[in-house]
């Protein structure tokens, strides 16, 4: 892969050169980032956090003199705070999924904090730390930042599992861990024999299952209740095997047959019993002795 | 002169007399082959008859009037645009509410019977919803409008050949074959809705160019300037196009099909309207169906079929790979070949065998009713399973004997409109096919198609070749990436099954320049433009080496005098004499109305164009020019006791226009038979002539380039001695063992 990668990517550059140069760079992108899944032994030593410290002995910004004002600094420490302990948070339920449920409060609060920065209205002493702290730079860091964790909350859809306000899970969500957890505890009183928790703990699955699709239509399915079903399902149809049986083989196969055998018989009977369609020939008018086939085979010899 | 065949109103078997029947009893029988050609097929008239009623016309025009039909053949092409358009999104919307309410209704019986038994209830209830549904399409087509079966490819091709096919552009052609399509895809068949659509668009741009429907004895009195078969081929070609570009979303593709197939007669102008046609089609079509879809202005679904977006940084593709690409051109040609042969052979028998129409139903409804049984066998002992993805594209996904959580695989390719097939085998992400169920699914749909293609529904095979190339293409695809087995880029079948599907349609339709524009232009990507052009050009030359492409086969064995670009090679030797029908039935410039009504009331000979002679030529005159005549009685003993009444004007031929009144409609009494009609007003006085020395080619070419119906062979002193005609000229075709001539025969 890493000749051919090479080889186009020397193609394309050559090709593009002078149309344009950002065109090139998707390539060698593409390599690197290869490269970089390789070593990820390389990548962890990086992300210690600092501390406040050699934030600011590290910060030039110190020497200029329009500096950051104390209300700002509070607003990125409290920003700071609230990230990590929700970054935290994400981590350490991220398997199984469980962080809608653990981690709302730290979202809210990050969430309320980021509104509180990028709001326009000014805080004590009549400063905006929305174009000091977002939009300064180039790489707005703490724009991306959250944007992340935002796109991620948002592609886990933990807002269908809370309550409107945000503040608590939502019943339906309350409801089904608890039957989630029935179902469960069936299977733990089982462990052993696999034929019987198939057909005792049946009856909780199906609860289980036929609540999950109502809530699947009803739009309430968050991330972490999607992880425990799946789960739920693969301990039901891998682990202790409850698949339905394939038992009707031998009517499918009749009937499949009979379907089958049905266009021999038509094909068969239209062969034998329908007339075959004739045509009739006619012979046009022509200018003597030209236009037989014979003729024309006589004149080619 | 030689021109039999039945006029369009009138059945010909009906009026054989029991001394005819006997000279008739005396001819050859042989059983339906494709060395015939039929006598129902008459040429259109694209010559235009410079008589002194036209030119009187033009003198009368002023140059405004011109500038108007201008403006006017606009407007109709944009109206053949928006119709085709609003036609092809009712076939949509209906196929997919009937579709889903038969899908969704067979889901839930199948997920009640998985569980406590009786799947093989399902099953029959899957054959029964199928064979009701196709039923229902093929009784229209079998009983109503035979001429609405297949795809209507073939027939367009014909009408832009010069080949009038009865029937063909007739609102209740359309009717039959919109409310077809959508019972036979609803039906669950191998077929696609995509072929109809040019059918449909063609009879719709005849429709309205006309101003007028014959079938609703309606006359909205607009475009009677275009009552002519000349500017009505013109808006057929239109409206071909329009359909083309409705179904694929491709207006380039469809502006090059009608030029494909039709480009004898082209000019700039012309081409220019025709795309504007086309444009308007896909986007009235993406208009209101993204209102159906309910995100008005949102368009994203340009044709019937959608392949989907084939990002070129995702599935990248790269130069080189289109050389690897390489071993794929060969299975297209062949396969396709394969594929023509069969149904040849089939069609054969269907036409010999299965000529009754309550056996073509039957016939359509046990192919339905087999396919849903093979599709259900193959869902049932399928093992592929695979995981319900978040993003699948899967409406029905179907679990049967899978773990919870995960769908049968085979149950996509299968349980689906093809449509949707075709674009989960183009999208779903790597591994989720295994080969063995696409190895499968690609044999049976291969058989199934074969088999569909030429029953009586009306339907098309653009989807199930795309659908067999497809599976091929991404099992192929899987292959490779085993084979090369790094993560690489060969890492995404979904192109593999691209070009795969372009190899197979290209195999079975050989269509080149258009179908490759329609490949690129429904993927959306022209990169792949250049591996498409090769897979389509290597499976044209592979598979014209066996046998020629599906429609032209079709063709063939529907006896059409067709012709094709040019004479057969080796064949300058033959003259005009000998291709010409001789002696000619020709009239005098005053002529006894007996006489012509005899010669136009004799059924054996069943005559188009008389040369108007004495001696030298002096003109040519159409039996549809006469009829009309003798309708409004222009006797020559009348013309001075009627000087008050109006002249004949050429309106009253448009009027006329195209169904003329069969002879035996009008009444001549004993009298009038006496009378004599002067000709020399509404012959043509400068029809086309040849020397009787002049070769065959050459005819050929003058035929084919002027689009002509009758070519008078005359001698030395410009005395009529005979008269080529299409047939004539079509006979002739290069066979296993040189020159052939093909038969003439009655169906």
């Amino acid at each position: 892969m890493d000749l051919s990668a090479k080889f186009t990517f020397v193609i394309a550059c050559w090709a593009v050169t002078f149309i344009t140069v950002a065109d090139c760079a998707i390539y060698p992108s593409e390599t690197s980032g290869d490269s970089a899944r390789k070593l990820p032994s390389a990548v962890i030593p990086v992300s210690q956090p600092s501390t406040l410290g050699s934030f600011y002995s590290l910060s030039l910004s110190s020497t200029f003199p329009e500096d950051l004002n104390e209300y700002c600094i509070e607003l990125l420490r409290i920003y700071r705070q609230r990230y990590v302990a929700y970054a935290n948070c994400l981590v350490t339920y991220a398997r199984p999924v469980k962080v809608c449920q653990n981690c709302y409060t730290g979202f809210n609060s990050l969430d309320g904090i980021y509104k509180n920065i990028s709001s326009d209205q000014p805080g004590p002493g009549n400063i905006s730390c929305h174009d000091s702290l977002m939009r300064s730079d180039r790489l707005m860091l703490l724009y991306a930042l959250f944007n992340k964790l935002d796109e991620i909350w948002t592609s886990a859809k933990c807002k269908q599992c809370l309550s409107k306000d945000q503040e608590a899970l939502s019943n339906d969500t309350v409801y089904f861990m608890a039957t989630l957890n029935q179902s469960l505890s069936c299977f733990e009183q089982y462990q052993r024999n696999h034929t019987e928790l198939c057909k005792d703990c049946k009856a909780s699955y199906r609860k289980l299952k036929e609540l999950y699709g109502s809530m699947d239509k009803n739009q309430t399915l968050c991330i972490d209740l999607e992880d425990a079903m799946n789960i739920t399902q693969q301990l039901w149809s891998k682990n202790f095997s409850c698949l339905l049986p394939r038992e009707e083989t031998v009517p499918v196969i009749a009937v499949s047959s009979f379907m089958l055998f049905l266009p021999i018989i038509f094909y068969l009977s239209s062969f034998l019993h329908s007339e075959q369609k004739k045509r009739k020939l006619i012979h046009p008018k022509r200018a003597k002795s030209s236009n037989s086939l014979m003729n024309i085979q006589d004149k080619f010899n | 002169m030689f021109h039999v065949g039945s006029r369009s109103t009138v059945d010909l078997e009906e009026e054989i007399t029991p001394e005819e029947d006997i000279v008739k009893s005396r001819l050859k029988e042989i059983p339906h082959n494709e060395k015939l050609l039929s006598l129902k097929y008459e040429s259109l008239d694209y010559d235009n008859s410079e008589n002194q009623l036209f030119l009187e016309e033009e003198r009368r025009m002023s140059h405004m009037g011109f500038r108007c039909l201008e403006i006017r053949r606009w407007v109709i092409c944009g109206l053949i645009g928006f119709l085709t358009g609003l036609i092809a999104c009712l076939i949509d919307i209906a196929v997919e509410e009937l579709a889903g309410y038969k899908y969704s209704a067979v889901k839930q019986n199948i997920e009640k019977f998985t569980e406590f038994g009786g799947l093989s209830i399902s099953l029959i209830l899957w054959a029964a919803l199928n064979s009701a549904f196709v039923m229902v399409g093929a009784i229209a087509v079998a009983f109503f409008e035979p001429i609405a079966a297949g795809s209507g490819i073939p027939q367009i091709k014909c009408y832009l050949n010069g080949v009038k096919i009865p029937c063909v552009v007739r609102l209740k052609t359309l009717a039959i074959k919109v409310f077809g399509v959508i019972c036979s895809v609803a039906g669950g068949l191998a077929v696609g809705k995509e072929g109809p659509m040019i059918h449909s668009g063609a009879v719709v741009a005849a429709g309205v160019s006309q101003g007028r429907s014959t079938s609703l004895k309606k006359d909205f009195k607009i475009f009677e300037y275009f009552r002519r078969d000349t500017e009505k081929r013109d808006f057929v070609s239109a409206g071909a196009a329009a359909g083309v570009s409705a179904a694929f979303g491709a207006p380039v593709g469809g502006v090059l099909f009608s030029l494909e197939e039709g480009a004898s007669f082209w000019n700039q102008m012309l081409t220019w309207r025709i795309f504007f046609a086309s444009m308007i089609s896909t986007f009235t079509l993406n208009f209101f169906l993204s209102i159906y879809h309910g995100k008005p202005g949102e368009l994203s679904s340009p044709g019937l079929i959608n392949f989907g977006r084939f990002d070129s940084d995702v599935s990248s593709y790269i130069p080189f790979e289109s050389f690897l690409f390489f071993p794929y051109y060969f299975p297209g040609g062949m396969l396709g070949a394969l594929f023509n042969v069969i149904n040849y052979w089939l069609t054969i028998f269907r036409i010999r065998y299965i000529h009754r129409p309550c056996l073509q139903v039957m016939e359509a409804m046990l192919v339905a009713a087999v396919t849903a049984t093979v599709a259900f066998a193959m869902i049932y002992f399928s093992n592929d399973c695979q995981p319900l993805g978040q993003d699948s594209t899967e409406e029905y996904p179907l679990q049967l004997f899978c773990a919870d959580g995960e769908y049968n695989s085979m149950a996509t390719a299968f349980f689906n409109t093809p449509e949707r097939s075709v674009r989960s085998l183009f999208h779903n992400p790597p591994g989720s096919y295994n080969p063995l169920t696409l190895g499968v699914f690609t044999l049976v749909y291969f058989v199934l198609a074969v088999w569909t293609y030429g029953l009586t529904v009306s339907a098309g095979v653009f989807i199930p070749s795309l659908l067999i190339g497809a599976a091929w293409g991404r099992l192929f695809g899987i292959l490779l990436s085993t084979i090369t087995s790094s993560q690489s880029i060969w890492a995404d079948p979904g192109k593999y099954a691209l070009i795969g599907a372009a190899a197979q349609l290209g195999g079975i339709v050989r269509m080149t320049l258009s179908l490759t524009v329609i490949m690129v232009e429904a993927t959306g990507n022209v990169t792949y433009g250049f591996p498409i052009m090769l897979v389509l050009m290597t499976a044209k030359i592979v598979g014209d080496y066996f046998i020629e492409g599906l429609y032209d086969i079709h063709i063939k064995l529907q006896s059409v005098p067709f012709l094709h670009w040019d004479a057969p090679p080796t064949s300058h030797w033959l003259t005009a004499r000998e291709v010409m029908s001789s002696p000619v039935t020709c009239f005098n410039r005053v002529e006894r109305v007996g006489r012509i009504v005899d010669v136009l009331s004799n059924t054996s000979t069943n005559h188009n164009g008389f040369p108007v002679v004495p001696g030298k030529i002096c003109g040519l005159i159409l039996r549809s020019q006469l009829i009309v005549l003798l309708k409004h009685k222009v006797f020559v003993e009348r013309a001075s006791s009627r000087l008050s009444q109006r002249r004949l004007q050429l309106k009253d031929f448009r009027d006329a226009y195209p169904r003329f009144p069969p002879i035996q409609s009008i009444h001549v009494s004993q009298d009038e038979r006496e009378c004599m009609m002067d000709l020399n007003e509404f012959m043509n006085p400068t029809p086309y002539t040849v020397p009787q020395e002049t070769s065959l080619p050459r005819v050929f070419k003058l035929f084919r380039a002027l689009g002509l119906r009758h070519l008078v062979v005359v001698d030395d002193e410009n005395r009529v001695v005979g008269l080529v005609t299409r047939k004539d000229l079509a006979r002739y075709h290069l066979g296993k063992d040189g020159l052939e001539e093909l038969q003439l025969a009655q169906t």
